[in-house]
């Protein structure tokens, strides 16, 4: 029986192989997501990360000299260059005089907080006004003669338990998102064209009239769809290596580094998403009467892993969603991105009820190829 | 299948044992030593923390003392084979204590490399060889200007020494620079980038002497060159509170506020010589009355500590005009601020002077450097103490400047009261791939102050000087003198406001 499935499983590569154009492009994603993904995350970064000279208006920038010294210290400055960022910092015509006399003297800040390129700025330049206060505040007391310390009634310390590797928040969650994905996406023309594409060929009735069973024809393809996809897995994550290694990531204070354990884990757990990626797009493509219709059909059926993964990318998973397929082992990929400990339980359960959709696509799949109803698409 | 399965199963295993490894922490290079999660005040990065036990000497009978260090993990570690090691000032200062200050200077530079901080020997929790140094009350009531200050000091000394209960031989520069290269070899790291500030660059140059293979690169902040005695700072310091009264005369603000500043200075110091101040205050947290015995030394000592950072120094001619007009309260408050600076480790400290800086005082030397105040000052308080620490002094070669091919960024801050410009060239005598960077106004500890965080980290990836962006060392970020108690602007004669 094994003997037999190995048989069919060449014959599947050596069948698929022989069209290397579309076996490429299937791999295309693998090599060109990961690229396309890094490009856009640099514009992102750089849209969100503040410039490190910050140019904003300042009015009336004379009556605070020892405030627009300190900004400038900081790095934030005004100018009238076109690169000056839509924020503007009024400072009150009574600055000087309610300085001099104790009062709090007013400054303003004029700027749009739901624009996501200037919150950065926003923050920044709120602050260096905040450290300016408590500056100028700490000397007041030194001149009366006060310890400033005593400002400080609690001594706030924070003790953040994440590390740079962790703190890639949503990145981490696309970055992965892709990587899941190739496993779908590497292999899925190869599904349709050898389950409805060779039904159309009439080359399956041919096959079928061997003295082969269903099922293993049905693991043959599996197999040689699964393998494809293990190969798109790979690559993109070769290539998400050294294209993440790329993005200046620290500008943001946290990095993204996919290691070698990594490429290993997420081959490890790749399999049983291969094997089940691999006989649902089969299941799907022999579902559907002809090679268009199961094109569009494979196309719908993939939103269902995408949308498990999404949850997971946007941290919207439910207690019960975080055990789902998919889900699980993406979540178990961030984990170990960031140098946590191993989600093992989840990892394990999801793997195996991932390789349980597997055998029920497989034997649904060859349960259908019973019926000549469906070997002649009629 | 079978066979398959196996193989299967030998992949599982060893994937998963290889994880294992990988969780244990952050994966520096070859690391042979325990780290363990920490975190520091100021600074919520969480750290990597561990010790390696070193002999206190070389004598092989010598007891062992660990040697505690901290990893601020890189951002994006690019370069795991390498680290930015950071020395404190002081001496006596704990590396790991003023972690935040060196996880800023260093912001740049830790974007792609590790920084390690090493609490030196008889500081921090490296044996810290600290003696209780009095409550601001007693500061404050004590009169140093009273006959019989020598003896105290003497007596102070002793019970120390006594409460140590140890060889400050053992604890001079020389004696450190083999923990720092042991904390490398335990972490792994081929080559180290330094970085040292103050007293720290002196132990960064007696470490790139003894191990210059380890070491790729050295930036020196506020450089204190080997051939140059402590005790030499006096003129800094004169020449720093200098600057601030030409300043205020030049400013027209400031002038009028304040005319006749340093004229007020010199007679108060005549005054309180004479006959120290007795006044009632209020204490700077309590807010209790507590006395105040005004000497010359606690008013020279408090301008001296304002002249080191850029906000307090700003309260100076505030200061000295209210000591003068009889309202000691900003004085008080200079004098009560100091206390958050008192984590100097005196015992450490005392091993590097009375070891270092003491010994080789010549006659000349005395002469020339008691012509200050301060040096003045820190020869007679060095002839009390040394003799009662008696530190084995270092070997003469000590005192030669550091002969090295390695590329060494040195900083100067134009208005340091502690390690002027003048200091670093002769520094820099016999570095052969070394520039001099001075920021005109900054004071002491150049990073803090200006963009020099962002040159360092240039300096540290490229090892060139040829490609950096010096031009912002030249911002003028002084802070402006207050003018009166409520901030830097002058009282404004307008219509009143209703409060």
């Amino acid at each position: 029986m094994m003997r037999l499935v190995q048989v069919l499983y060449k014959k599947e590569m050596l069948d698929a192989s022989r069209d290397k154009r579309s076996v490429m492009a299937g791999l295309y994603y693998a090599i060109g997501a990961p690229i396309v993904m890094c490009l856009l995350f640099t514009i992102l970064l750089k849209q969100l990360s503040s410039p490190d000279a910050l140019e904003i208006t300042i009015e009336n920038p004379q009556a605070a000299p020892n405030l627009v010294r300190f900004l400038e210290g900081h790095d934030i400055s005004h100018s009238e260059k076109s690169s000056v960022k839509a924020i503007r910092l009024i400072i009150d015509t009574d600055y000087a005089q309610d300085m001099s006399q104790g009062r709090s003297a007013l400054v303003t800040i004029v700027a749009d907080k739901s624009d996501n390129k200037l919150i950065k700025s926003v923050r920044r330049l709120e602050m260096s006004l905040a450290r300016y206060n408590s500056e100028v505040a700490g000397l007041r007391l030194i001149s009366r003669g006060i310890d400033p310390s005593i400002m400080r009634a609690v001594n706030v310390q924070t003790q953040d338990q994440a590390t740079p590797d962790s703190k890639g928040g949503m990145f981490l969650g696309i970055a992965t998102l892709s990587i899941i994905i190739a496993l779908f996406y590497s292999a899925m023309n190869l599904a349709i064209d050898t389950s409805a594409g060779e039904r159309e060929r009439n080359s399956l009735a041919l096959l079928l009239s061997h003295p082969i069973s269903s099922t293993q024809l049905v693991l043959a393809k599996v197999a040689a769809i699964a393998t494809y996809s293990m190969v798109g897995l790979i690559l993109v994550l070769v290539v998400s290596k050294f294209a993440y290694g790329m993005v200046p990531w620290e500008q943001l204070g946290f990095s993204i580094n996919l290691d070698l354990m990594f490429i290993l884990f997420c081959t490890l757990i790749g399999l049983p998403i291969a094997l089940m990626s691999a006989s649902l797009l089969v299941f799907v493509s022999f579902m559907a009467k002809s090679f268009k219709e199961a094109q569009s059909y494979v196309a719908f059926v993939l939103f269902v892993p995408i949308g498990l993964s999404m949850m997971t990318t946007y941290d919207i998973a439910t207690e019960y969603v975080q055990w789902a397929p998919i889900a699980a082992q993406q979540y178990a990929m961030i984990e170990v991105i960031k140098g946590n400990e191993l989600p093992l339980m989840q990892v394990l359960l999801s793997s195996a009820s991932t390789l349980a959709l597997f055998a029920v696509f497989s034997l649904l799949s060859s349960r259908m190829l019973k019926s000549e109803k469906v070997v002649f698409g009629l | 299948m079978n066979l398959f399965g196996n193989q299967l199963v030998k992949l599982l295993s060893t994937s998963l044992t290889s994880l294992a490894i990988a969780y244990s922490g952050i994966s520096y290079a070859q690391q042979n030593t325990a780290l363990e999660a920490c975190y520091v005040e100021g600074l919520e990065d969480r750290l990597m923390c561990g010790s390696v036990s070193q002999p206190l000497s070389k004598k092989p009978s010598a007891n062992n003392i660990d040697i505690h260090f901290a990893v601020i993990p890189a951002i994006k570690n690019m370069h795991p084979k390498e680290a930015v090691l950071a020395f404190a000032g002081g001496p006596g200062q704990s590396a790991i204590e003023v972690a935040a200050i060196f996880a800023r200077n260093l912001k740049y530079a830790r974007e792609s490399r590790d920084i390690i901080l090493v609490d030196q020997r008889g500081t921090g929790k490296s044996q810290l060889l600290q003696c209780d140094s009095g409550t601001i009350e007693e500061q404050f009531k004590f009169n140093d200007q009273a006959l019989s200050f020598v003896a105290f000091t003497k007596e102070e000394t002793g019970t120390c020494k006594e409460q140590l209960g140890i060889d400050l031989s053992y604890f001079t520069t020389v004696a450190a620079a083999s923990d720092f290269e042991a904390v490398r070899l335990a972490l792994g790291y081929e080559k180290l980038h330094l970085y040292g500030a103050s007293y720290g660059t002196r132990i960064a140059q007696e470490y790139l002497r003894q191990y210059p293979s380890s070491v790729a690169s050295a930036t020196l902040d506020g450089v204190v060159p080997m051939q140059q005695s402590l005790v030499a700072i006096g003129d800094a310091i004169d020449n720093a509170l200098n600057e601030v009264f030409l300043d205020c005369m030049a400013e027209q603000a400031c002038l009028s506020q304040y005319p006749s500043l340093a004229d007020d200075y010199q007679k108060l110091l005549e005054e309180l010589r004479k006959t120290p101040i007795t006044v009632t205050i209020r204490h700077p947290r309590t807010f209790k009355e507590i006395p105040l015995v005004l000497t010359e030394s606690k008013l020279r000592g408090a301008v001296r500590m304002a002249l080191y950072g850029h906000t307090t120094r700003s309260l100076i001619p505030l200061v000295i005009d209210s000591a003068v007009k009889g309202n000691y309260s900003p004085l008080a408050g200079l004098l009560g601020n100091e206390q958050t600076l008192g984590s100097i480790a005196m015992g450490m400290h005392s091993a590097i002077t009375c070891g270092e800086d003491w010994p080789n005082l010549t006659e000349a030397d005395r002469k020339q450097f008691g012509q200050s105040y301060f040096g003045k000052m820190m020869i007679e308080s060095l002839d009390t103490v040394c003799p009662i620490w008696d530190v084995e002094p270092v070997e003469h070669d000590f005192y030669k400047p550091v002969k090295t091919d390695i590329p060494v960024l040195l900083l100067s801050g134009g208005l340091d009261p502690a390690t002027p410009p003048s200091w670093a060239d002769l520094a820099m005598v016999s570095f052969s791939n070394a520039k001099h960077l001075v920021s005109p106004s900054a004071t002491h500890g150049v990073a803090a102050q200006t963009c020099a965080n962002k040159v360092i980290g240039q300096f540290i990836d490229s090892l060139t000087f040829s490609d950096l962006d010096t031009d912002c060392l030249d911002k003028d970020n002084l802070k402006q003198y207050f003018m009166n108690i409520n901030g830097p602007v002058a009282h404004q004669e307008t219509e009143q406001k209703n409060d």
